[in-house]
């Protein structure tokens, strides 16, 4: 039970009270209409006695009386009804109207009651419960079994104006007799036969004659005695008055609040007003002749109440703006008409005094006087014993209770005993000395009462003194007697069940509830008060459930589950009872308990009778905040009943007025993943376009792929790097086109005028019903900003003229606003659980854009099911703004342990000048080629914008697959048009001499590689080895213009699907623009299948340098093998060319041409060519041609293909840097090796020697071999050309034209050191043997006629070379080696003559020539390669020799002549 | 790690559902024998219990099931009110007794319509029973057996090691126990 502003006593106390009527003259009505009051009105405010009283009981015992109030009231009289135990429809009504008037205060106190893991706020006080029971109390009828309300005494009011006063005294007097003694009225009630009449003259100072008043009073005096008559003078204030004097005004708390009850159970009618009232009330009659006021009010209560209520306290809570209305017109009227007029503040003392006048000297007299009379009546009797007295009674059958049968006791509340029956009279006294606080007295005689009753059987009776009994136990106070509980639960039951009295019962239980609840028991009182709920009325049981709720909660464990269901219960009583707002009220405090518990279901429930409530109140707001949680929640009804709730919240949305119009609302449905929104900015893209292929770029159908924006990300920083002279500067940030959760978003994403933003929003439907959206388009704000031209002749247009399309979204036709963005509209439905919608904007100015949110229209399916759309179908239009949270900041330690976000600028795009936009298309692309096949296409670049576009460049992660060319010495020879160039080789070619033999050299070209962008200056070294110029014509594109350019394309080397990128790089005319660059992507799937496979190796011939009249030769002998296994498809490969390209070597001459002219190899066929190389001229290998690049075509067919032009040269120079790129640190460490120790000369430590020794093994040839393939292509038989490389690096050493494949990595260990750099490791025996090569010369045959001449001698020439760049050391030995007797005998017999060990120096690569003799004794055959020669390198002092590589059996035959 | 669950798995369920039906079959026996004509009075009475709830410990439905479906709303809010009820029962045990402490709760509060019985595991979780007043034939012996087989098919419901606690239940096996026990074959 809530706390209530009075406490149980003072409550208790207050509802019985002496009861005092008064019977007015007319003239007396006059004067104090004068205040617009009548007369018991005006003594209202001072009923309450701010005295003590005192009275002496029967045992002559002084009794204080304290804080005493009286009740003073017109008398009504009605005729005899009979009381029932239900309230009137009037009465009920009235209550309801009380209760709806009193409405919790806005903002008032509240407190928050914490219990287990609830926080509950709730009002402590229940102003509308204690209002309903004061009016409740007071207008309980009076009833025969208990006097407490029964009148005690009668004021007899007569103006002191009138003729003869102390005739209308008389008057006055009889009237009350009549009415109390005809027995035609039995309302009002009197309490004792002869009731106390009390005269009192009213005088009007304002006109009366005074003295005239006082010699009437005397007179009265005279008559009534001095204690039984009172002349109280009133009015004196006249109107003349200042009215500036401020008199409070007592009366307005007790009329404004209450005026309605008191009207109703005193409609003592102003006379001024009567006329009218009866024009308006036929059934009035209101009696002018009589000075009482006998007014019939049979069921026409109500109607006068209607009248009154509409100034007054009847506020029809549902409609505000009536009620409203009708607020001020009361207060208006009330300020016109205030009461108290003509009272000063001397009147009201005046009337204090009477009224404690009229109570000490005329009241409790009368009552003392009464008690002690009935005291003495009593215990005259107390001679009969009681119970004798019973039995005889029982006995003889006499008495009083013959009439009326026990059975019919029972079910009667009806008259029983007779009013003067001793066991009434008992009942009387007890009520008196109770009026009168005295409750010792009044227990123990309510306590005889009750036995009495209760042997009588007269239950009503006894319900009636037990309730009583108990309540004076109660007051009583002091622990003498405890309070006796079962007294209270007996006199409900028996007013309930025996009686049928609903209001006697409902009266008790308020009471005891409230002692239950000042006692702490708050659970018995909760289960009295549900007990007490009925189906009978709504309103009362919805307050008496409110009540336990709160019982509930105030206990010492609060129970604030059973408090919620409770002020549910009591939430659905008040609805029924019509009591919207305190129906409300419970509903929203029982939500505090459920919300968020996991109950749905109830929630559900109590959200969706919040919102019903609400929006009968006129609360849209509140309403649709309820559904809105109804349909955000995950919610588990069913789909029917997720349909409903659906189109009861669009109803309320639709029906609330003024939504629409301000600003659109807030839809909670479909929810928005905000998070998962993206942003695209640029065209939509034309993918294909007839036969052209446009760049795939970007677009919203691609997944997000970190690892791609990653490679993306670094092709732009190479190309951009390349732009700007190699280095990137430090404004750049990689483009990003489309913008989604995992990009990076802090900056303001830049968007280019006149090119559409589109805006991907991802809907979800958490309900099980389709939802129909429409009519969707964004919102937005826009501020102009003119980025170009900052001067200030350009203000016009305004730098901070923000316009938004707001206001426009709301009608539901988006209309083209002054930023000219329109927004698409699109009508769909869906009931998927997501999907996702795409909105463009085409931004027509530049500024800051900002993409606030959605609009869109939505509306249910029809209930039937049917998904057609039916465009009747109520729909609302609403907003939901798209908010999107940043990532979580994890840098800082503070944003480590707090939880903050980083801003997301995804939706906030600035919009720039215009910007060239670049289109590309690709022509004949391939989609599959072999490995190495070289292949032609066209690509076109457009400028689809207003502005010239220039610095085109591309980056690639595959620069070796494509080239366009090189600059110098391309197009012209090509055919340009596509369509001439069908079967058109793609490599330049000439026809072959007609004499020539294949294989023989036909062409020797010097090209340097910076010709084709691979040199130190080229377009590649700037940047990175990625990045390449696009040789446009004039640098720019004009706006609209396009250029077609040739493109090669080799296939790569590896097998298998590659997925290659090209980053298109482009820039604007004008710089410093706020978008420095833009870029254009495209990804290209090419298949590799396998062609050849080349394997070379090169090794030292040894013939002699001069032969060949150049510093050594090679053989190169090439392996290959047709490795296709499609044999559908390739018939057969030619190999049309071996052209080889270094800067010291090349391809001399072809040494088994086939005898067929080509070599052809069909599948699984291998082939091996054998050439032979030699070294550039020296002329060649000077240090000013070091760079460059020697090509030299070894033609097998009938043409010979110049491979030192585009497209060949173009890609074997891709190769080298791919190759280098793959092992970039060796050759550079080499090389710098290299030219240290040259420079240095002698001298250099060991690992010169191994600088050295590889120098001389080292070939660096680069064999091209070019082929042919016949492929069958639907039937038609197509030749394919192809190219693959092999690059040999060392003599002896295999390479092969497919790269090895590397060892798998996954094994590697993990290493948390650098490595040590391996040890130099000493070039071993076998590389050390190469140093210096040997060669004899001497005569085949000789022919020595030994028969002349024994010794035959023979020169011989050993020439040595050193094939090395340093100096060498060599020591020749040519004795012989005697290492077994039979090499001896057969090689022994030539011996070698002169000179047999030499010691010599050897320069770089310098040739010598020693001359030898040998003498043979006999004829026979001799091997002379005996001589054996010690190597070691000069400036090794330490280093032993090394035998160099045995010459080769050098066979000499002497011939005997 | 994920096929030794796998293979783990059914082997584990097919141990609990046997031990289950010796369960049940014991409370059947037990039932048959001493309360017979509760049982014939049973089948009069199409129904056992109109609602079972599973409540957690933060007081929130784990498994909430009634039978007339269209009341459903009625018996949430009766189940939410009586958890009241089990908190003042629970915290009016000693903390000293808490271990101790009887798992069955009797009955926690009588409706016009129903009575709500409870029962409360050592790890505070709630099973709710509430049956109709006018169904005299359920003494608080079958109350109690009906919570037994509650808690033993709520038990293997928690030892699913994929069931992840605090999540609704939606076990087949777990349903099946309740449906047997609020519609009683006839």
């Amino acid at each position: 039970m809530a706390q209530c502003v009075q406490s149980v006593q003072e409550l208790i106390q207050d509802s019985f009270v002496p009861k005092v009527a008064v019977l007015c003259s007319e003239d007396a009505q006059k004067i104090t209409r004068k205040n617009n009051l009548n007369f018991s009105e005006l003594l209202r405010p001072f009923c309450r006695l701010t005295s003590e009283g005192h009275m002496r009981d029967s045992n002559n015992q002084v009794q204080v009386v304290k804080n005493l109030r009286i009740s003073v009231n017109n008398v009504v009289t009605r005729p005899s009804v009979p009381t029932s135990g239900v309230h009137s429809p009037a009465q009920r009504r009235l209550l309801s109207e009380v209760v709806s008037a009193s409405q919790p205060a806005e903002g008032g106190v509240a407190n928050v009651i914490t219990a287990g893991d609830y926080d509950l706020n709730i009002s402590a006080t229940t102003p509308w419960f204690e209002a309903y029971r004061e009016s409740f109390l007071q207008s309980m009828p009076a009833s025969d079994h208990e006097f407490l309300n029964h009148y005690l005494a009668c004021l007899l009011v007569v103006s002191s104006s009138e003729a003869v006063p102390v005739e209308q005294f008389l008057k006055l007097s009889q009237e009350q007799h009549m009415i109390q003694h005809n027995g035609e009225y039995t309302n009002p009630k009197w309490f004792i036969p002869n009731t106390l009449k009390y005269y009192v003259l009213l005088h009007d100072m304002s006109q009366g004659d005074e003295q005239r008043a006082d010699s009437v009073y005397e007179d009265m005096k005279q008559r009534y005695g001095s204690q039984g008559c009172y002349l109280l003078k009133i009015n004196s204030r006249t109107a003349a008055a200042g009215t500036d004097e401020q008199i409070p005004d007592p009366w307005s708390q007790y009329l404004n609040k209450s005026s309605l009850q008191s009207q109703v159970r005193n409609p003592a009618m102003p006379c001024d007003e009567s006329s009218n009232r009866q024009s308006i009330n036929k059934g009035l009659r209101f009696n002018h002749t009589t000075p009482a006021l006998t007014l019939v009010l049979c069921g026409r209560s109500c109607k006068l109440l209607d009248y009154k209520g509409k100034h007054s306290c009847e506020l029809p809570s549902d409609k505000p703006t009536r009620r409203a209305k009708s607020l001020q017109f009361y207060t208006g009227v009330a300020a016109g008409t205030s009461h108290g007029a003509c009272l000063t503040l001397n009147d009201h003392n005046r009337l204090r005094l009477f009224i404690q006048e009229f109570t000490f000297r005329g009241l409790l007299p009368h009552i003392e006087k009464n008690i002690r009379q009935l005291n003495d009546q009593l215990v005259s009797r107390k001679g009969l014993s009681r119970s004798l007295f019973s039995v005889t009674k029982k006995l003889f059958g006499g008495g009083k209770v013959p009439e009326k049968s026990i059975a019919e006791l029972k079910n009667t509340s009806g008259l029983l005993y007779h009013p003067e029956a001793p066991e009434l009279q008992i009942r009387k006294m007890a009520d008196l000395c109770f009026l009168v606080q005295h409750y010792e007295l009044a227990y123990s005689c309510y306590h005889t009462a009750k036995k009495d009753f209760l042997s009588d059987q007269a239950m009503l009776y006894a319900a009636g003194a037990l309730e009583m009994a108990a309540v004076s136990a109660f007051l009583q106070g002091g622990a003498q007697r405890p309070y006796p509980a079962h007294y209270m639960d007996t006199a409900i039951q028996t007013y309930r069940d025996v009686c049928k009295n609903k209001v006697l019962a409902e009266r008790c239980a308020l009471f005891s509830a409230e002692v239950l609840k000042s006692q702490a028991k708050y659970s018995d009182a909760a289960t009295l008060l549900i007990k007490m709920t009925s189906e009978d009325s709504d309103l009362c049981s919805a307050l008496l459930l409110e009540q336990a709720a709160h019982c509930f909660i105030n206990m010492r464990n609060p129970m604030v589950r059973k408090f919620a269901f409770h002020m549910i219960l009591a939430g659905h009583r008040f609805s029924k009872a019509g009591q919207k707002r305190h129906a409300l009220r419970c509903y929203c405090q029982a939500m505090q308990v459920y919300k968020g518990k996991g109950w749905s279901l109830a929630e559900d429930h109590i959200n969706f009778t919040i919102g019903r409530q609400s929006f009968t109140l006129r609360q849209p707001e509140n309403a649709v905040l309820a559904f809105r949680h109804i349909l955000t929640n995950d919610s588990q009804q069913t789909a029917t009943q997720q349909g409903a709730f659906l189109r009861e919240y669009l109803y309320v949305y639709r029906n609330v007025p003024g939504v629409c119009e301000v600003a659109l609302p807030q839809l909670p449905l479909p929810c928005i993943n905000s998070s998962a929104t993206r942003v695209y900015f640029g065209h939509e893209r034309r993918l294909a376009e007839g036969e052209k292929q446009a760049a795939t770029h970007v677009s919203l159908d691609q997944e997000f792929d970190q690892d791609l924006a990653a490679v993306w990300q670094d092709l732009e920083e190479q190309v951009v790097a390349a732009a700007n002279r190699g280095v990137v500067p430090s404004t750049f940030y990689p483009t990003q086109c489309c913008l989604n959760s995992q990009t990076d978003n802090l900056h303001f994403p830049l968007a280019v005028v006149e090119e559409p933003i589109i805006v991907e929003v991802a809907f979800r439907n958490p309900l099980k019903v389709p939802l129909v959206l429409s009519d969707l388009s964004l919102l937005w704000k826009f501020t102009l900003k003119d980025f170009s031209r900052p001067q200030p002749q350009d203000v016009m247009v305004g730098d901070a003229v923000t316009i938004t399309n707001e206001k426009e979204a709301i009608a539901p036709r988006v209309r083209k606003g002054k930023g000219g963005i329109p927004s698409v509209c699109k009508f769909l439905t869906f009931s998927l659980l997501s999907w996702q919608a795409r909105l463009k904007l085409l931004p027509r100015q530049t500024g800051q854009l900002t993409i606030l949110g959605l609009v869109y229209n939505l509306a249910s399916t029809p209930s039937t099911g049917d998904s057609t759309i039916n465009s009747n179908s109520p729909s609302v239009r609403g907003r939901q703004d798209l908010e999107i949270q940043g990532p979580r900041l994890n840098q800082t330690k503070e944003e480590k342990t707090s939880v903050s976000h980083g801003p997301d600028r995804r939706l906030d795009p600035t919009i720039t000048p215009p910007m060239p936009l670049l289109e590309v298309f690709f022509l004949q692309f391939p989609t599959a080629l072999l490995c190495g096949e070289i292949r032609k296409a066209y690509v076109e670049f457009c400028n689809v914008s207003h502005v010239p576009l220039c610095g085109l460049r591309v980056a690639s992660t595959h620069p070796d697959f494509f080239t366009f060319g090189s600059s110098s010495l391309a197009t012209p020879l090509t055919p340009l048009s596509p369509t001439s160039f069908e079967n058109c080789s793609a490599y330049k070619t000439l026809a072959t001499p007609p004499g020539a033999t294949p294989g023989s050299v036909t062409a020797v070209t010097l090209v340097s590689a910076a010709d084709f962008g691979s040199g130190g200056g080229g377009v590649f070294g700037t940047g990175g080895k990625r990045v390449a110029e696009i040789p446009l014509g004039e640098g720019t594109l004009t706006p609209g213009e396009s250029t077609q350019l040739p493109l090669w394309l080799r296939g790569p080397d590896q097998e298998g699907v590659h997925e290659i990128n090209f980053l298109f790089y482009y820039e604007g005319a004008e710089k410093g623009g706020k978008i420095s660059h833009r870029v254009l992507r495209h990804t290209v799937f090419i298949c590799a299948s396998r062609s050849l496979s080349v394997r070379a190796t090169a090794c030292r011939s040894n013939t002699l340098p001069e032969e060949e009249g150049r510093n050594g030769s090679m053989l190169v002998f090439v392996d290959v093998e047709n490795i296709n296994t499609s044999e559908a498809g390739v018939r057969e490969f030619h190999i049309a060319q071996v052209s080889s390209s270094s800067k010291q070597w090349r391809l001399h001459k072809c040494i088994n041409p086939a005898e067929n002219k080509d070599c052809k190899l069909t599948t699984r066929e291998r082939g091996k060519l054998c050439f032979r190389a030699t070294r550039c001229k020296p002329h060649e290998a000077t240090s000013k041609s070091l760079e460059k690049y020697t090509f030299a075509d070894l033609s097998l067919g009938n043409e010979q293909i110049i491979s030192s032009t585009t497209p060949c040269a173009d890609f074997f120079f891709r190769r080298c840097q791919s190759s280098e790129s793959w092992r970039p640190l060796i050759a550079v460490e080499t090389q710098g090796r290299h030219s240290r120790s040259q420079g240095a000369g002698p001298g250099g430590g060991a690992e010169d020697i191994t600088g050295v020794v590889r120098k001389c093994n080292e070939v660096d040839l680069d064999i091209i071999v070019l082929w042919k393939a016949f492929v069958v292509e639907d039937n038609k038989q197509v030749i394919l050309e192809g190219q693959l490389h092999v690059a040999l690096q060392t003599i002896g050493k295999e390479a092969c034209s497919l790269r090895q494949k590397e060892e798998a990595q996954e094994m590697v260990l993990l290493k948390f050191k650098p490595e040590l750099p391996p040890p130099m490791t000493r070039p071993s025996m076998e590389q050390l043997s190469h140093l210096i090569k040997t060669n004899l010369h001497y005569p085949e045959s000789y022919s020595h006629s030994f028969v002349q001449k024994s010794l035959c001698m023979i020169p011989v020439i050993l020439t040595l070379s050193n094939c090395s760049l340093a100096q060498v050391d060599a020591i020749i030995d040519l004795r012989h080696k005697t290492t077994s007797p039979e090499s001896l005998e057969v090689h022994g017999s030539f011996t070698w003559l002169g000179k047999t060990q030499y010691k010599l120096q050897l320069r770089a690569q310098e040739v010598m020539r020693l001359p030898l003799r040998a003498g043979f004794l006999h004829a026979g055959v001799y091997n002379l390669g005996t001589p054996r020669v010690f190597a070691k390198l000069a400036d090794q002092g330490a280093m032993c020799e090394t035998s160099q590589q045995t010459a080769t059996p050098a066979l000499i035959i002497i011939n005997s002549t | 790690m994920l096929t030794r669950l796998k293979t783990q798995v059914p082997l584990f369920s097919m141990n609990s559902y046997t031990k289950l039906g010796e369960k049940l079959k014991l409370s059947g026996l037990s039932l048959a024998s001493t309360h017979s004509h509760v049982i014939r009075l049973g089948r009069h009475n199409s129904k056992m219990a109109v609602c079972i709830a599973v409540i957690a410990k933060e007081n929130y439905p784990l498994f909430i099931r009634s039978v007339p479906v269209q009341n459903e709303l009625k018996f949430h809010y009766t189940v939410h009110t009586s958890l009241d009820v089990v908190e003042e029962k629970i915290s009016a045990v000693g903390k000293a007794m808490a271990d101790q402490r009887e798992l069955y709760l009797g009955l926690l509060y009588p409706t016009e319509d129903y009575k709500v019985y409870g029962y409360v595991t050592n790890s505070k979780v709630k099973f709710v029973i509430v049956v109709d007043s006018s169904n005299t034939s359920l003494r608080d012996n079958e109350i109690r057996s009906m919570f037994r087989k509650l808690h033993n098919s709520f038990t293997d419901v928690m030892c699913n090691p994929f069931y992840n606690p605090g999540d609704t239940i939606q076990s087949k096996a777990f349903d099946s126990i309740v449906s047997a026990m609020m519609v009683q074959a006839s």
